[in-house]
């Protein structure tokens, strides 16, 4: 006898797991028609697991104690099971603002998914092109900071050749002065020869007059 | 440009025969030097830079005659600077007399620089040893004329020749010198890394691995911001390549290097011959065993 039970178990579990699948797929379609159809396969379902609920309970019954006692604990399950699936085709199948309050933000499991990636594929991206910007940044100052050391030192080169030529002005300050003194020397000198030349030549053409008068006031 | 050679021609006949002739008061040197001096500027319009170099050899005849040394010298210069352009010897046989001259008169910072210019030369030629010999003989000279910039830029060529020809000690020594001077520099300060860094490359193409510690040690006690620069880093990485005898470690970190700031011809030729012995021992050590 308790083999009729466990086969009407079996029926019961199968209808049971596929009722519940149901019910999810049910409550995630917006679509009104395929609702409904679904919705008036899940009821025929819940009324076979009933009708398969009420057989196991007479089997049980006219079954013999002991067993019955453990078959009508299983049924009490099973019996529970089904209400809440009830309770579950109930909730599905009443428009409640509330859930779909709920539900408007949970569209598609997998489009959600997809989203995500796609987001996270493009955060990955902006940070890998962030990071190159950064080291190429980093190349430029590694190469201003070279042009700016070449540049230093063609400065302490210049620094040095204007010190270098300061220095030699000082030099030429001084060579100038020396060769001012040399330079007026040397035309007093001139002058002094002009008129000692001068004054020679006077003498010499009184001399002669002096001569020539004495030979003539001599004749 | 035909006339002014055919100007420039008249001018040299006119100055010799001035020459040959007897002029008053001892004068025709002198005369004779300008229109040479004429006749070659004449060539150096036309571009025959041959012709204008041997007017000016002539030139020179003249003023030694006429006893200023410093034209003649100047004018060996000039002669020099024409040849450059066509034969490169005949320019350094006369630079090298205008350096003598000037030698004699006492210009040494003059004599200095026209060694430096014998030097590049033999560079252009590719003539390292005479190059180097020519960029120290210069660099004594700016050195005794107190012109420490030109003399260090002449020691920094000298010191990469010197490496070029595995003379490594002397690269080392002389760069290890410039940093030391360019520490109290304030200008000079941010070069002194650089020198380093090549100081450090010559002393591992060496190869002496207690020595590169040593000297690494050394930098940075000369330096204490040395050792948080990447080129420390470089040298120290390096260092333990070649502990390791790891090729691929070695290239990785050269790379990682090279891809911050390209190194120049001269750095990747020395890495490249540390490289090759790191190989040939890796090669060596695979044959033992």
């Amino acid at each position: 006898m308790s083999e009729v039970f466990e086969g009407y178990e079996r029926q019961y579990c199968e209808l049971s797991a596929n009722l519940t699948r149901k019910c999810n797929c049910a409550s995630v379609i917006h679509d009104s028609e395929q609702k409904k159809q679904q919705l008036s396969e899940i009821s025929s379902g819940i009324d076979e697991a009933d009708v398969l609920i009420r057989k196991m309970d007479l089997e049980a019954r006219s079954l013999q104690p002991g067993v019955k006692a453990t078959l009508l604990a299983k049924l009490r399950e099973y019996k529970a099971d089904l209400n809440k699936l009830k309770k579950e085709f109930k909730r599905i199948s009443s428009p409640n603002a509330h859930d779909e309050l709920l539900e408007s933000g949970m569209t598609d499991v997998h489009s959600v998914s997809a989203e995500q990636r796609d987001r996270l594929s493009m955060s990955v991206e902006r940070l890998n092109q962030s990071s190159d910007r950064i080291k190429e940044s980093r190349k430029t100052v590694l190469e201003t900071e070279e042009l700016g050391i070449s540049i230093l030192e063609d400065l302490h080169q210049q620094r040095q050749t204007l010190l270098h030529a300061h220095n030699k002005l000082y030099d030429v300050d001084s060579a100038i002065d020396k060769s001012k003194k040399v330079l007026t020397t040397m035309s007093r000198r001139i002058t002094k020869n002009k008129w000692i030349a001068g004054s020679v030549i006077v003498a010499l053409v009184l001399a002669i007059i002096l001569i020539l008068y004495y030979k003539i006031s001599h004749r | 440009m035909g006339d002014q050679l055919a100007r420039g021609e008249e001018f040299v006949k006119k100055a010799e025969k001035k020459l040959k002739s007897w002029g008053l008061f001892g004068s025709k040197y002198e005369d004779a030097a300008d229109l040479f001096d004429k006749a070659a500027n004449c060539f150096k319009l036309a571009k025959s830079w041959d012709k204008a170099g041997s007017t000016y050899v002539k030139l020179v005849n003249c003023h030694l005659k006429s006893e200023s040394k410093h034209e003649a010298a100047q004018a060996y210069v000039n002669a020099a600077q024409c040849y450059k352009k066509t034969a490169t010897k005949e320019a350094i046989s006369c630079f090298q007399q205008a350096v003598n001259l000037f030698c004699d008169i006492g210009r040494l910072s003059m004599a200095a620089r026209y060694y430096k210019e014998i030097a590049e030369l033999y560079e252009s030629e590719q003539n390292i040893e005479q190059a180097m010999d020519y960029f120290e003989k210069a660099a004594d000279f700016f050195q005794n004329e107190e012109v420490s910039s030109s003399a260090n830029q002449c020691k920094l060529k000298v010191a990469q020749f010197a490496a070029q020809i595995e003379q490594y000690q002397k690269a080392i020594g002389i760069y290890e010198e410039i940093a030391r001077q360019s520490l109290t520099n304030n200008l000079l300060k941010y070069g002194v890394k650089g020198h380093l860094l090549n100081a450090g490359i010559c002393q591992l193409c060496k190869s002496d691995v207690v020595a590169i510690t040593n000297a690494l040690e050394r930098y940075h006690d000369l330096d204490p911001t040395f050792s948080g620069t990447r080129e420390y880093r470089l040298l120290a990485d390096i260092a333990s390549a070649l502990d390791e005898e790891d090729v691929t470690k070695f290239t990785e970190v050269v790379k990682e290097f090279h891809s911050m700031t390209p190194l120049d011809s001269w750095k990747t030729t020395l890495l490249l011959r540390v490289k090759e012995r790191l190989k040939a021992k890796e090669l060596e050590e695979d044959d033992l065993t």
